[in-house]
């Protein structure tokens, strides 16, 4: 019924809408903002566009790699040095909320056994991210990031360092000491410029969902929180 | 818009200005109040501005740019817990004191308006929202797919349904 919907289009011309501000100019000068942190960050990136494009030049090294870890959204990238990354100082973990909002919203999470002090969700990535911190945001104990279905999660290691399989879930590994992690973004690609250093981490696949937890402890420790989240 | 991809602020400034009616009453929509929509839509020019490079080219402008500034909207209304669907109003008419009481074809149209309005405002979020981005804004499908962050299908089944309810309670 046409009606309806000249009524709906003449209706929409009659609400009480409050004007526009002048956003031109009110974003002026964020536009002009000098980035400071732009240089470093841009050479970073051309350092791990380098390395990532060489280790993915053989796809069948990446698959093998893939299908031993038994973690579908993880992939591993080996470097000879790594790259210049952020350190864990500089968080970028979206916005936090309660638990049970996290729940709400991602019906998918696993929850460990000890509350987290805070929880983050974030929509950069396509199925939705939700990080659980123990600890405060600027001094991180323990990190849990969860991520659901497509999203991808990739990680450079340094050539001896040590990549374990570990049974946990459908499939684990346990990266030890240092690493590059980056997360896929919701357009499909990683984003360089944002991966960052990360400690020792568990990553496993529970279902659709990929965990993985970050901090100074030990594997057993960390196969001990694996283990009792659900 | 070449200009602009290649960091010409001059020149996107010329963009935002082109867009930014229609970005703010999207932002507002879906935030439900003014402030929160100016910040994202604000924040959104900021990061369609960075993310030119990623924009390709051929495609519509306006689609990528409201899903941008919608998704900042939606971060916003989420993170304030605000869950209380934004009523509309319809704009007070213009009737001074004192003057002839209006034609009587007149005060039927502003009944009816309001019963509309009534009608809408009573459906459910989905729903509103879509008749909303298409009908009050004037969105196309696909604009309205991107702002909402649902297929396009879905914008058409959920307008149809939407219609469909709005003839039961409006009659």
């Amino acid at each position: 019924m046409a009606e309806l919907e000249t009524a709906l289009r003449q209706l929409g011309t009659e609400l009480e809408l409050p004007p526009t501000p002048d956003l031109a100019s009110a974003i002026r000068g964020r536009l002009e903002r000098p980035r400071a942190w732009r240089r470093p960050v841009l050479i970073a990136l051309a350092l791990l566009v380098v390395a990532i494009g060489a280790a993915l030049a053989v796809p069948p090294a990446r698959t093998a790699i893939l299908d031993w870890l038994g973690l579908r959204n993880v992939s591993v990238v080996r470097v000879d040095e790594l790259p210049p990354a952020r350190p864990l100082g500089r968080l970028d973990l979206g916005r936090e909320v309660t638990l049970a909002e996290a729940k709400r919203r991602a019906h998918w999470l696993r929850i460990p056994a000890r509350e987290p002090d805070h929880v983050f969700v974030s929509d950069a990535l396509p199925g939705g991210r939700v990080t659980l911190v123990w600890g405060t945001p600027s001094n991180v104990r323990l990190l849990l990031t969860e991520t659901n279905g497509r999203a991808y999660i990739q990680k450079v290691v340094q050539g001896g360092s040590d990549v374990e399989p570990v049974d946990v879930g459908e499939g684990g590994a346990w990266f030890q000491g240092e690493h590059i992690v980056m997360f896929q973004d919701r357009d499909g690609t990683f984003h360089e410029g944002k991966g960052r250093l990360a400690a020792s981490t568990l990553a496993w696949q529970l279902g659709d969902v990929t965990l993985r937890l970050e901090g100074n402890i030990s594997k057993n420790e960390a196969l001990r929180w694996a283990r009792g989240t659900r | 818009m070449e200009r602009a991809r290649r960091g010409d602020q001059k020149a996107y400034e010329e963009l935002v200005r082109a867009h930014q009616g229609i970005a703010f009453r999207t932002a507002y929509l879906i935030a439900g109040n003014a402030a929160d929509a100016e910040e994202a839509a604000q924040d959104g020019f900021v990061k369609a501005y960075r993310a030119l490079g990623r924009f390709r080219q051929g495609l519509s402008f306006r689609p990528w740019l409201l899903q941008i500034i919608a998704n900042e909207a939606r971060n916003r209304r989420r993170s304030t817990g605000r869950r209380a669907a934004l009523a509309l109003r319809a704009a007070a008419e213009e009737t001074s004191g004192g003057a002839a009481p209006s034609p009587e074809g007149a005060l039927l149209a502003g009944e009816e308006r309001e019963r509309l309005l009534a009608a809408v405002n009573g459906l459910r979020e989905e729903e509103r929202l879509v008749i909303a981005c298409r009908f009050f804004l004037g969105l196309s499908e696909e604009e309205t797919a991107a702002a909402l962050d649902v297929r396009r299908g879905t914008v058409k089944s959920q307008t149809s349904r939407a219609l469909d309810h709005l003839r039961e309670a409006y009659g």
